[in-house]
């Protein structure tokens, strides 16, 4: 099976007036078709970069520095940006924001809004496209009159469902979630995450599910992609991070130890030290190096490539390159 | 925040400001203002401006509604500009019975094209029986003895001789000399200026066309003092008065502008910045306490705030001042009480989110007063953020005061920019294209609002990022 | 919903209104009894003019009598309060007496009518003017947050910060100067020539003696608005429905037009009209030296010829057209931005 979305090699850094921030740091991975790869990290580490990126949109004053972006083996990057508006965006790739926080434009009716979008990429009849956005409103779980309120006569639960029927009704291949469900509470949290479960299967999409609670990411995904400072630290099936041995790379290791338990007694709780590095100036050698206590010289040195250390396992480290093959 | 936080908090602030350059324009505007006021007896080319500005008698050695001293540069024919000779030689000779004889010279250097409009000697004479007489020695020679006085009982009192008053019969005999006949008899007494005759070219013709007459001048003051002892002649003085004066030129008064602005900048900087920092100051800790105590006395607070809200602080201002006839500090305080309203909503929306942070619990949990509260944790921490509030404020007080000035309710006391605009209009200076008169008040006003709207808007851009362009 | 908000604002406003007006009246009462006695005894010398050939004695009494029923009428006999209370109600329902010198158009001294007439003068003007600041200052403010930190941006924010502390009657006064007595292009000011010509031309002579002071206004006025415009926009951009709308393939002029300006629409609207309102307020001045009679030169006249009166009731209606500004303002504010409208936290 070819892999739906490749991403290879990519760099791409904000240009600020005080340097550059290296968000996305020669990033690779793959999707494969009807999976659902979830990107993990502390804030800042540059995933939300990353949906943003992918949908060739990195916000200002975001640059792709190299690399490519292969949708079926083709380079998005530098196609002209009607063809992507056509094309592409919303049509192959679609994206899921936060919806209980700012995504809908609070001057219009919501069903405005997807008429709007509607519109955008296909020829409809208005009698059509209301039966279209009506079925998908359902689909989610929601009431067709939803489609004469505005964003804010609605709940933060309705709101997400809303932004998740946008994302959808235009039948993408592909769709990137960017922290579906933060700011939900537990409850309508979990009735999100069954909803994205059963759209996936009905319409066999392909997931990329960006969060940073690595309880949600062992819900829902099948490989997790961990990322660092702007870096791959390690991809892994599910199984492997959440069973087993467990992950191989400290970074990853340590974010598991710091979630604690339901039914563990916890003694004391496990962080961390340290914080977050400056992108723009980032240390020598691997990232996570200042902060991890398995650092050696060559840790501080020379930056570890990502290397198959079992199948399906990469890792970026140099204790995890000799555990390996 | 203690005063280290808060110098921690400058030294950030600064980093960000450097990079503003139009807010360091600002500033450098602002200082040398500062300096002008600070310094104003040496910037001031008279310097009794403040207390003698509706004196007639100090102004009245100027021409009226002279253009400025440069305007010259850019005429064919050079006016006379308006000298003062200060310094002059002095020499006293002993005459017999002990009468004393003072004479005083002053040179003067005559290049202009056209004749000055008066020549004026002043002392300041004591004595029973003074004599003072005034003449002038031309470069062609001849001397004219221009006026001379006799002045009884004076204590230290201003004798001044002057060309077009005392001098006349004496420039016409002069002039009886050298011009002709024919041109003498069409001739009256009335018609032609002293000093047309003094600073002109001898010869026949010369009552109808100037032809001056350029070389050193020497005008001598010779004054009796008959009883040496107890009279005395001091501070003598020459103005030659010119068609163009001053830095700035004159008003229709005689009253030298530059003079009369330097004298309101400080007026208006304490105008400006009292009202701006008064007022925004309790708009602040307004806002901080209504927000604070919130229900009811938010919401009664709310409603005082709207009261003063929907007031059009003009026209108020205007019929306040046509009532009651304030002096400055009353329309400083009026204004305050009208521009305090501008901070208060941001200030409590803000407040209202600080008032939920958890520290506020802490200190409240610590047995904290409410007013400690207040006063130590919130007011400190939103001060800075009215500051951009404070300098914008500044240009619309001082166009304020300016405007009630204009109409002439302002403090007549005091010498205002808006005051001098009133005279101008009272003086119908756009009627008669006195320019002099008009643009410099004005354009003061507008650079120095300029200053501080380059103030405010660089702290502006640092304290609400939001605007920040990257 | 809104039709209950609307409801609720103006009558807000009507209270507000009310209160001022009361407010003035006790900061004002010693000047306007003042003036209402003056004006009794002018009326009482004149009714007794009508009594030539009576004896002196019954001229006083007379006089005394008028005086006397007068002041009854004015109410001076009954507790102060009573008087402000009375005059505040007079004044709610525009019952402004007469002048004490002023005349309208008509030879009337009736104050209402004096104002009535300067009324939609200072509305002309200034609306007009307000059209073209704000269309022009929407053109320039929008090019502006599409290229923020460009050089048309900083150029044009830098000409906005040197023209803040600039008084708008003092580049009126420049430009008299300027155009009209230097290169004779338009008149000094007032709203026709004397004699007013008559038929279409009235309006073009009006129209030409508008030239001068609209363009002054316009000129000076549109760079605030354009610069507000900017920021709001700029800021709205920022928003992440901004983004996503970008995300689902809204093309960007849409997105400028649509999305952002319509969602800037709410604090652009009301800063515009407060604009507008602070003008018109502070118009006494910018009218004066054009001459322009409306409601601001009636400040200048009646302050010169101390027309109490016209003083008065000017005040009391340059207040409460503010105040009806104010609630328009809220009205349309409300109206667009839904989160008024249908109700829920704003």
């Amino acid at each position: 099976m070819d892999p739906i979305l490749q991403i290879k090699n990519l760099k791409m850094y904000y240009h600020t007036s005080k340097g550059a921030v290296r968000a996305l740091d020669d990033i690779s991975f793959d999707l494969m078709p009807g999976e659902t790869l979830g990107l993990v990290g502390e804030s800042g580490c540059g995933k939300t970069s990353m949906g943003c990126s992918i949908l060739r949109m990195p916000t200002p004053p975001g640059r792709y520095e190299s690399g490519q972006i292969l949708l079926n083996g083709r380079d998005i990057i530098p196609l002209p940006e009607k063809e992507i508006r056509k094309d592409i965006r919303w049509e192959k790739i679609s994206m899921v924001f936060q919806g209980a926080m700012n995504c809908l434009t609070p001057v219009y009716t919501i069903g405005k809004q997807m008429t709007e979008t509607l519109n955008e990429h296909r020829q409809m009849e208005p009698k059509e496209a209301k039966e279209l956005i009506t079925e998908y409103l359902g689909l989610v779980g929601l009431p067709g009159d939803v489609m004469n309120r505005y964003p804010h006569e609605l709940s933060g639960g309705m709101k997400q469902r809303v932004v998740i029927a946008t994302a959808l009704f235009l039948k993408p291949q592909i769709v990137i979630l960017d922290e579906p469900t933060t700011a939900l509470d537990v409850i309508v949290q979990s009735q999100i995450i069954n909803l994205l479960k059963k759209l996936k299967k009905t319409f066999n999409l392909s997931f990329i599910f960006i969060t940073h609670d690595l309880s949600l990411e062992a819900e829902v995904s099948d490989r997790i992609c961990v990322m660092y400072a702007g870096k791959i630290a390690e991809i892994a099936p599910n199984e492997v991070v959440y069973g087993g041995d467990g992950p191989a790379h400290p970074y990853t290791r340590k974010l598991l130890e710091a979630t604690p338990r339901l039914h563990q007694k916890v003694e004391h709780l496990n962080f961390i030290p340290g914080t977050p590095p400056d992108l723009i100036d980032p240390p020598k050698g691997c990232r996570f190096n200042p902060r991890c206590d398995l650092a050696t010289d060559k840790c501080r040195e020379e930056v570890p490539p990502i290397q198959e250390i079992g199948p399906g396992h990469y890792a970026a480290c140099w204790h995890c390159h000799q555990k390996g093959a | 925040m203690s005063f280290r936080d808060f110098g921690y908090w400058l030294k950030d602030f600064w980093a960000d400001f450097r990079k503003e350059k139009s807010g360091l324009v600002g500033i450098a505007i602002i200082a040398i203002a500062i300096l002008v006021v600070i310094f104003e007896p040496l910037c001031l080319p008279w310097e009794e401006t403040n207390s003698k500005w509706r004196s007639i008698s100090y102004w009245q050695d100027n021409s009226p509604s002279a253009p400025p001293v440069w305007t010259n540069w850019f005429r064919s024919k050079k006016a006379a500009e308006t000298a003062r000779l200060t310094k002059g030689k002095r020499e006293m000779v002993e005459l017999d019975g002990g009468v004393k004889m003072v004479s005083e010279t002053f040179t003067y250097d005559f290049q202009a094209d056209e004749a000055p409009l008066d020549l004026i000697f002043h002392c300041t004479g004591t004595g029973e029986n003074v004599n003072v007489s005034f003449e002038v020695t031309r470069p062609d020679g001849q001397t004219i003895e221009l006026a001379q006085r006799l002045e009884q009982g004076l204590q230290a009192a201003d004798v001044r001789l002057s060309a077009e008053n005392d001098g006349r019969d004496a420039a016409f005999t002069f002039l009886k000399g050298v011009e002709t006949e024919a041109n003498m008899s069409t001739l009256s007494n009335e018609s032609l200026r002293a000093t047309h005759i003094i600073f002109n070219t001898a010869r026949s013709g010369m009552s109808r066309d100037f032809k001056p007459l350029k070389g050193k001048y020497i005008f001598t003051a010779k004054s009796m003092l008959l009883d040496p002892e107890t009279d005395k002649i001091d501070k003598p003085f020459v103005v030659v008065t010119g068609s163009v004066s001053g830095i700035l030129g004159t008003d229709n008064m005689k009253r030298d502008i530059f003079s009369g602005l330097v004298a309101g900048l400080k007026w208006a900087l304490l105008i400006g910045l009292l009202t701006s920092i008064v007022s925004v100051l309790v708009g602040v800790v307004y806002g901080v306490v209504s927000a604070y105590y919130g229900g009811k006395v938010d919401s009664v607070m709310q409603f005082i705030f709207q009261i003063f809200n929907s007031m059009p602080v003009l026209p108020i201002l205007i019929v306040l001042s046509a009532i009651f006839k304030p002096t400055i500090v009353t329309l400083i305080l009026v204004m305050v009480i009208f521009f305090w309203t501008g901070p208060v909503m941001t200030v409590r929306s803000m407040a209202m989110q600080i008032r939920e942070e958890t520290y506020i619990e802490a200190a409240r949990a610590l047995g904290a007063s409410n007013s400690r509260i207040i006063w130590k944790h919130m007011v400190p921490i939103l001060i800075p953020y009215s500051f951009a509030d404070m300098a914008l404020s500044v240009p619309s007080a001082i166009v304020y005061e300016s405007s009630v000035s204009l109409l002439g309710l302002g403090d007549a006391s005091i010498v205002s920019w808006g005051q001098i605009l009133h005279e101008a209009m009272e003086g119908s200076a756009i009627l008669n294209g006195i320019w002099w008169w008009i643009i410099p008040p004005g354009l003061l006003i507008a650079i120095l609002g300029m200053a501080f709207a380059f103030l405010g808007f660089a702290m502006d851009k640092i304290l609400n990022p939001k605007l920040r362009t990257r | 919903m809104y039709k209950w908000f609307a409801v609720k604002r103006i009558f807000k406003g009507i209270v507000m209104y009310a209160l001022l007006i009361f407010i003035f009246s006790i900061l004002f009462n010693s000047v306007n009894e003042t003036t209402q006695k003056a004006q009794i005894e002018e009326q009482v010398r004149m009714e007794s003019q009508r009594l030539k050939g009576t004896k002196a004695a019954d001229i006083q009494r007379f006089q005394r009598e008028r005086r006397e029923s007068l002041y009854k009428l004015y109410r001076f006999d009954r507790p102060l309060w009573e008087r402000i209370v009375l005059r505040t109600v007079n004044i709610l329902t525009f019952n402004f007496g007469k002048s004490t010198i002023m005349k309208s158009q008509t030879g009337e001294r009736d104050v209402l009518t004096i104002i009535g007439e300067a009324i939609p003068r200072t509305l002309l003007l200034f609306l007009v003017a307000a059209v073209f600041e704000i269309g022009i200052g929407i053109v320039v403010g929008l090019k502006k947050a599409q290229h923020p930190g460009g050089h048309m941006d900083r150029t044009t924010s830098m000409i906005t910060m040197i023209l803040y502390g600039m008084p708008t009657w003092w580049v009126a006064m420049l430009f008299i100067m300027l155009f009209v007595y230097q290169l004779k292009w338009f008149p000094s000011g007032g709203l026709h020539t004397v004699p007013p010509p008559t038929g279409a031309a009235y309006g073009w002579d009006m129209v030409y003696h508008m030239i001068l002071p609209l363009f002054t206004l316009i000129i000076i006025g549109f760079w605030g608005v354009s610069y507000m415009i900017r920021n709001l926009v700029l800021g709205t951009m920022q928003e992440d429905f901004i983004m996503a709308a970008r995300a689902r393939g809204i093309p960007e002029n849409r997105v400028l037009f649509g999305h952002t300006l319509r969602t800037a629409a709410p604090p652009i609207v009301t800063m515009a009209l407060l604009s507008l309102l602070g003008a018109i307020s502070g118009a006494i001045i910018f009218e004066g030296i054009f001459s322009w009679p409306g409601l601001g030169n009636l400040y200048w006249v009646a302050v010169q010829q101390n027309d109490i009166p016209v003083l008065m009731a000017d005040l009391s209606i340059s207040t409460g057209l503010y105040q009806a500004g104010l609630v328009i303002l809220d009205l349309i504010y409300g109206f667009l931005d839904p989160r008024v409208k249908v109700g829920g936290k704003a």
